[in-house]
């Protein structure tokens, strides 16, 4: 927390585009790769740290019990398991690179975060879920993650802020290690929401009281619009904020997806994010190593004047 | 009468179910003209929850709960209707489903719930839907409309898929394809030769109009 009290953090990028790029299956869910290639896990890991990532996430975007009993490539993992070993693969990929490359007096400090994404179900009216059940999946997630030896938590993609603070409690009741929350919101007609209507102002609200050390934003939009976003929560509240926008919008060419945003254009929307009041920027679905390459060229120049 | 339509509208506006069933009831028990209650009524609230949704001022748990209070007042008057032989005029017959190899199926649901609170008649095959399915269904409902889901950039090569084969049946002429799911747009619709993207249920309900005009 101090770390990032301190000045701009930059954590990493998506994780789903890079699978895809190494040859994730169709029928193949993110979290299996952990157990099938974990070489490839840990090479993915590297690819950020070596970009200048300070803060990794593990790949457990979907590794709670409900979500994993939802698709057929997940229903044979045991939840517990899976996160406790994406934990220690990103732990893993940290100490490689620590002992190696990242080595030298004036190494910037490095984190993995235990990554925590939407359980797949709805509260009502849409959905059945309860917060009873949300909680106990991801209080079972934030005890493996925590075995695994993650350093802060970072729950993400939140698309009702229900959700989000079930999520949050669990995580509270198991460790006092940092917290971070992450909304994932549109730009509507009358303002920035989350799907089921939940304004920014709400979010500040609930979330801080209830423990999150840091809060903010990712996924849904890209980072142009991603800007307009900061303000509405600054000007709110004096706590850290991440923003993790998308590398704009994804486009089909020849059967995959395409994200046409270039690493530069990227970079530069990161940078008015800072401006407009940030204290960690990362990257969300379609951003690679090249785009975490560009923001940290970004946040050299702009200078770290405090450290 | 004039207040009972606007008590029908508010029910769905406000999304609340059970009073939108009281007031089909009551409909029945005062044998007001059915057609009247359910356009003037019912469909009146439904329309005016998707142009709050389009305004930005209704969210989804609105869209969903105006939905079903549509849904509950028409299971009490659609048994009346046809009971008494002045069968509802349909808008139209829709298939609709989330592709093979894709498991996200709650946007899906929500625009077959719109539509069939906007008069579509509705066969909803789920999720995980091979693309040769929809087309043996629609053949089989004689539907006008095919609604293919995609959450994911790894299976909406599948929505082409469709297309294709409704060609390769020779049906491409008679059954109009949308498309729609997160990683969709029109220019995607446009690429793969479907008639229409549509972003949302709302626009979703306005293209299948469009459609069977």
């Amino acid at each position: 927390m101090e770390y990032i009290r301190r000045g701009p953090v930059l954590f990493d990028g998506g994780m789903g585009s890079m699978l895809i790029a190494a040859g994730l299956g169709e029928k193949e869910i993110p979290e299996q790769w952990n157990f099938l290639h974990p070489e490839i896990m840990i090479e993915i890991h590297t690819a950020y740290l070596e970009a200048g990532a300070e803060v990794i996430q593990t790949n457990t975007f979907g590794a709670t019990a409900i979500k994993l009993a939802a698709s057929e490539g997940g229903r044979g993992l045991d939840p517990s398991a899976v996160n406790e070993k994406a934990a220690e693969l990103a732990l893993e990929a940290l100490r490689l690179f620590s002992g190696g490359r990242g080595a030298g007096e004036n190494a910037m400090p490095r984190f993995v975060a235990g990554d925590i994404g939407p359980v797949g179900e709805f509260f009502p009216p849409m959905g059945k879920l309860t917060a009873e059940r949300a909680r106990a999946a991801f209080r079972e997630q934030a005890v493996a993650l925590n075995r695994g030896g993650v350093d802060l938590f970072l729950i993400e993609t939140m698309y009702d802020l229900r959700e989000a603070v079930e999520a949050l409690r669990a995580v509270r009741e198991v460790s006092n290690k940092p917290v971070i929350v992450e909304l994932t919101m549109d730009l509507k007609p009358r303002g920035y929401f989350t799907l089921v209507g939940d304004a920014v102002s709400k979010a500040v609200e609930v979330l801080i009281p209830e423990g999150a050390d840091v809060i903010g934003a990712n996924c849904t939009i890209a980072s142009e619009a991603m800007v307009g976003l900061v303000p509405e929560f600054r000007r709110l509240t004096r706590a850290p904020l991440l923003f993790q926008p998308n590398a704009g919008r994804p486009e089909i060419s020849g059967g995959a997806a395409v994200y046409r945003q270039t690493p530069g254009e990227f970079a530069a929307d990161l940078a008015k994010i800072l401006d407009a009041g940030a204290d960690c920027v990362g990257g969300c679905c379609g951003t690679t190593p090249d785009f975490i390459r560009a923001a940290r060229a970004m946040i050299d120049a702009k200078g770290r004047a405090s450290r | 009468m004039r207040e009972h339509l606007k008590a029908c509208m508010q029910a769905v506006l406000e999304g609340d179910g059970e009073r939108a069933e009281e007031l089909a009831k009551l409909t029945l028990e005062r044998k007001l003209p059915l057609l009247e209650v359910i356009d003037g009524g019912f469909v009146a609230g439904i329309r005016e929850v998707g142009r709050l949704w389009e305004e930005g001022a209704l969210f989804l748990p609105e869209l969903v709960m105006g939905a079903e209070a549509m849904k509950m007042a028409m299971g009490v008057l659609q048994p009346a209707l046809e009971a008494s032989g002045g069968k509802q005029e349909k808008a139209g017959h829709v298939v609709i489903g989330t592709i093979e190899g894709d498991i996200h199926d709650i946007g899906k649901t929500l625009v077959a719930t719109m539509l069939s609170a906007n008069g579509f008649g509705i066969t909803d095959l789920g999720a995980d839907v091979p693309a040769a399915k929809f087309v043996d269904e629609a053949e089989k409902r004689g539907a006008g409309c095919i609604a293919v889901s995609a959450l994911l950039t790894t299976t909406m090569p599948g929505q082409k898929k469709v297309i294709e084969e409704l060609r390769k049946r020779s049906l491409r002429g008679k059954v109009r394809v949308m498309v729609g799911g997160a990683p969709c747009s029109e220019k995607w619709a446009e690429d793969i030769g479907a008639d229409g993207y549509a972003g949302d249920a709302v626009s979703a309900v306005a293209l299948a109009k469009k459609f069977m005009a």
